[in-house]
């Protein structure tokens, strides 16, 4: 049976896990931990491992749903997990320090995955911080030489993480039709 | 001593809150001379019909249904052609709804138009109730031939309503072509963007008055500020201003922390949000007249999808242009989807100041390439059918 998967990446605290809750088919296993470090601040507990969600397809196909951990340190994890992706989520914390640094660091990081793939990018916290704005992501996106979707998204909403997830496999097909 | 003169029409009046039923029922008693009496639909000669009312095309359906001998009178604020029924347009007069009464009121319908109207009944219930727009007209599309769903029939809900219905035009006619375009400086949408730029120049906000309801807008923090529901806005939307209005539209600066005080906190609307639906609205599945169909455009970036009114195929589209810029008719060839779609998308992309157009030669000579369909596209299917939840 074929198997895919969609990472879902990103700095702690920006809503992977819950984004995975969102749309998959099970209750997605975590791998949270205590945090003891500098993540103590933004979050009680964080991913020190994967967490991993699954939504299943007509004909017992499936797509795994991975989020990386957000902890830097884990990140010789990330091309394990990358390997046969479908194509990247990466999700900002627009109340962080410098969500924009954090942008540049991910798609350094994922760079060859997304030149093969595509990313979308959601934005959570906009509530929380309302600067910067979408189009200021778009601006420095710009600098980089790239056009990827990014949308504001709360992670707890299944139809905001849902058009992510659309916008991401239209970027790698635009003639794509629903069945 | 009973009061000799002419009898009143008995009038049924229908899509009117209790307000406005109150209203027309005194009009009709004074300004108009009881002419016509307000009574139940049982007793009613005549038919009355607020066709700017949300299910002004139910309402109608039904009253054909009903009472099939009985003549139907349609208020609105835009011209309305629908076929057996008298139109009294908005505001309406003394004189007009005089006329029109005393018009059906002394005569019936003939047999063959009733055949017409039991023969004919409205396929899409609502779209009667939007206004129709003059040229771009009604007729429907056949239905695809596809069996697959675009993205707005899954997942970017029913929103054919204000879209329009593009009649078999050949865009390759340049006369035709112009049927499926619309003059933004004609509508309300042209003034709003106008009064943010100024708003959004001078930093502070600005109330712009016209016959409608006064619109504020909050350069600071990207707001605007409206008491209408979106099914009044979409009238109006679609509303040629320069004809009725125009003379009364202003511009006048407000002072933010009083306006913000006394304003109810939700009737605020993100800025982005708004003049996104109301270029739709103002489209109605029609392209602004300045931009060529024929000649290439390109997104500078997505749109905030989660944060807009979605409409047919809207990602497909955004990710078409993202990739490289194209003509809006070869849009429509390549992802199959309905002209109306793109060109209420461009208009869109247009307003917010996403859409550009190629300047440079090369663009225009040289077509790019469609884009190829990806090996996985079977599987990326069943994602999106997953995801929708069909």
């Amino acid at each position: 049976m074929s198997q895919y998967k969609i990472i879902f990446t990103g700095p702690v605290g920006a809503g992977k896990t819950t984004a995975i809750s969102s749309i998959s088919d099970t209750p997605p296993v975590k791998t949270d931990a205590t945090a003891s470090d500098m993540t103590k601040s933004r979050k009680a507990s964080t991913t020190v491992a994967m967490d991993y969600g699954v939504m299943n397809l007509p004909g017992g196909e499936k797509v795994h749903l991975y989020g990386t951990p957000g902890q830097e340190r884990f990140d010789f994890m990330w091309d394990i997990l990358t390997a046969g992706g479908i194509g990247l989520i990466l999700l900002l914390d627009n109340s962080r320090a410098d969500p924009f640094q954090d942008m540049r660091f991910f798609l350094e990081a994922f760079g060859r995955f997304i030149k093969d793939t595509a990313v979308a990018i959601g934005v959570t916290q906009m509530d929380v911080s309302h600067q910067p704005t979408i189009n200021d992501y778009h601006k420095q996106l710009q600098a980089l030489g790239l056009k990827p979707p990014v949308f504001a998204v709360d992670a707890r909403e299944h139809n905001d993480v849902s058009l992510l997830v659309q916008a991401l496999l239209y970027s790698l097909d635009p003639g794509l039709v629903g069945e | 001593m009973k009061k000799s003169g002419p009898v009143a029409i008995k009038v049924a009046l229908y899509g009117m809150d209790t307000r406005s039923y109150k209203t027309l029922e005194l009009f009709l008693k004074g300004p108009c001379r009881a002419i016509a009496e307000v009574v139940s639909d049982t007793d009613a000669e005549i038919d009355i019909i607020d066709a700017d009312f949300a299910t002004a095309g139910d309402i109608l359906e039904n009253c054909r249904q009903q009472h099939p001998e009985r003549p139907i009178v349609l208020l609105s604020l835009q011209t309305l052609r629908i076929a057996n029924t008298h139109f009294v347009q908005k505001p309406v007069t003394v004189e007009q709804l005089t006329a029109v009464l005393t018009q059906t009121g002394t005569k019936k319908q003939l047999p063959e138009a009733r055949a017409e109207v039991i023969d004919k009944p409205l396929t899409e219930p609502n779209q009667s109730a939007q206004p129709s727009v003059q040229s771009v007209n009604t007729a429907p599309l056949p239905k695809p031939v596809d069996k697959k769903r675009s993205a707005f029939e899954a997942n970017e809900g029913g929103y054919t309503t204000f879209l329009g219905h593009l009649s078999d035009i050949d865009f390759s006619d340049p006369s035709q072509l112009l049927n499926a375009s619309f003059e933004p400086k004609n509508y309300l949408l042209s003034y709003v963007l106008s009064a943010y730029k100024v708003a959004g120049h001078q930093g502070t906000a600005q109330q712009l008055n016209s016959m409608w309801k006064p619109l504020l807008i909050f350069p600071q923090i990207r707001k605007i500020w409206l008491d209408a529901d979106d099914k009044q806005l979409r009238v109006f939307a679609g509303m040629e201003q320069n004809k009725l209005f125009a003379g009364n539209i202003s511009l006048s600066p407000v002072s933010t922390d009083m306006s913000q005080l006394e304003r109810a906190a939700d009737k605020f609307q993100e800025m982005e949000a708004f003049i996104w639906k109301l270029s739709i609205w103002t489209s109605k599945g029609r392209f602004p007249v300045h931009i060529d169909p024929n000649a290439p455009v390109f997104l500078k970036h997505w749109p905030n999808f989660t944060r807009l009114m979605l409409i047919p195929d809207a990602l497909r589209m955004a990710a078409l242009l993202a990739n490289g810029p194209r003509t809006p008719l070869d849009m429509v060839k390549l992802l199959h989807i309905r002209p109306q779609y793109v060109f209420a998308f461009v208009s869109a992309c247009h307003s917010l100041g996403l859409l550009g157009q190629c300047q440079r030669q090369a663009d225009i000579i040289v077509q790019p390439e469609p884009p190829k369909p990806n090996k996985k596209q079977n599987l990326f299917s069943k994602i999106l059918h997953k995801l929708r939840g069909d």
